[in-house]
This record gives C-alpha cells, structure tokens and sequence, in this order.
C-alpha cells in the first residue's frame, strides 16, 4: 500500500467514474420524479411511490452503473487515498458546465465560473498533495 | 410551515453525508487490508470477488443503501441545486474520517484543496 502516486491513468479512471456517476445521478433524478407527491404519512402513497419508482427502467439503468462504478471505483481506492479520491471525483461539478458550454451553447452566470475556478484550483491542490512524500503537518 | 420542513431537508441531507462518509470508509479500509491486484481485469475481477467476501463491505453497502434511500427522498422534494450545494459538505466528512479512522496524511496542501472544492461546488450549485 505504499504505491499511493496518483497518475494519469488514474485521474482518467476517475474521469470516467464522474461521467458514469452523473449518469446514475441522472437516472435516480428521473425514476424519482414519478409526479407523484412522496407522503409518508400516508403509507398507500408511499407503496405507489415505491412502485411507480421500482418499475421504471431508470432505476435499474442506474442499479448497473452502479455497480460498474464500484468495480472501478475500488480498483481506484486501492491505489491512493480515500482524502484524494473523493476530492477528485468533484470533477464532474466542472465537467458538466463545461459540456453544456461547448455542446449546448449555454450561457453561465459569473459565478458558477467562479465556483468552477475554486473547485480547478482545489483539484490542483488535492492531486498535488499526493505526490507529497511527506504531508506538510 | 416551510421551515420546520426546510429543517428536515437539511437534517436528511448530513445524513445522506454522514452516511456516505461512512460506507467510503468502510470499502476502503477493506480495501487496504486486501491485498488488491490491479494487473489485468482478470485480477482485479478477482479481487473484487475477494472484496465481495469480506463482511465490513456490506456493512458499507447497508450505509450506502441508507444514503441512497434518503437521497431519492430529498431529491423528489428538495431542489436540485440546494440539495447538491449542502451535500458537499461530504467532502470535510471524507477527510476528518480518512484521518481519523484510516490514518491517512491529510496535509496542509489537501485541506486546502478540500475546503476549496467545498467552496466552489456550492458556488456552482447556488449560482
């Protein structure tokens, strides 16, 4: 375990891992929206919701990519530490934003590219923290 | 009315964090005492079964599966925006318990980053 350098490759495992991430986000956002008001005072309701949300195929979409996700993410975690990988996977915050850019033209208000810059500068601190031999404190 | 509700949003949403925070914890301090082999998918295919068989991993999964069920639940009443902006206080959770229960070195530099990371994912979300 002492092989804890981040490389290329990893960060572009991690890459992937945010895409996949924000596509089982996207999946769990639509088989939750079921229009129906989630009660749970009310447990006939709940079971509708339940129902409504178990039978769409997003969720099962999701449920797979999860589970690819853990393969890759643990294969992840077993090269660098879990204070690096977490911080890292926040890429998908710039990702996202950035495609919507390029592909959709969308205009960004002034600050969510100051939310960008931030979370640019904190992946640069985070990976350069780890090819540290020594922590600073 | 809104606010014993809003309450309750925020509650559920350290929650999820909290829970989260817990089951990563619980996968990578399995993960550290296998002894996990990255050379071809052949390995690490098996080193996933390995994992598989280790007990602490679903102990995680059940916080994992807690965290998701809360999060479907915020999702469908909170908005998207202000749900994800509170949820990155996940990343402080993440460092204090790397070094706390996995011995890890967080320094200076990562804290910084970290807190940097927070700062900017909950401009992005409330912007």
């Amino acid at each position: 375990m002492n092989k804890k350098k981040l490389t290329l490759k990893i960060l572009l495992f991690l890459i992937f891992t945010d895409c996949l991430e924000t596509l089982i986000q996207f999946c769990f956002k639509k088989s939750a929206a079921t229009g129906i008001d989630f009660n749970v005072s009310s447990i006939a309701n709940a079971l509708t919701f339940l129902k409504l949300t178990l039978f769409s195929p997003y969720l099962w979409i999701g449920l797979i990519t999860v589970f690819l996700v853990f393969i890759i993410w643990s294969t992840i975690l077993s090269k660098i530490d879990l204070s690096v990988a977490v911080p890292l996977a926040s890429f998908s915050y710039i990702l996202v934003p950035l495609v919507s850019v390029i592909f959709l033209h969308e205009k960004i208000p002034a600050l969510r590219w100051v939310g960008i810059c931030f979370i640019i500068i904190g992946i640069i601190f985070v990976s350069r923290s780890s090819k540290e031999k020594e922590a600073l404190l | 009315m809104i606010k014993p509700q809003l309450f309750l949003i925020i509650s559920l949403i350290v929650l999820t964090s909290a829970c989260d925070t817990i089951a990563q914890l619980f996968l990578k301090k399995s993960i550290n005492k296998l002894n996990f082999e990255t050379h071809g998918i052949k390995k690490i295919l098996s080193s996933i079964g390995r994992l598989l068989l280790t007990p602490r991993v679903y102990l995680g999964g059940m916080f994992s599966l807690l965290s998701l069920s809360i999060w479907l639940y915020v999702l469908s009443k909170a908005d998207l925006n202000f749900a994800f902006s509170l949820d990155s206080m996940h990343y402080i959770f993440i460092a204090v318990g790397s070094v706390v229960f996995l011995k890890e070195k967080v320094g200076f530099t990562r804290w910084i980053g970290t807190i940097s990371i927070v700062i900017g994912i909950t401009l992005v979300a409330l912007s």
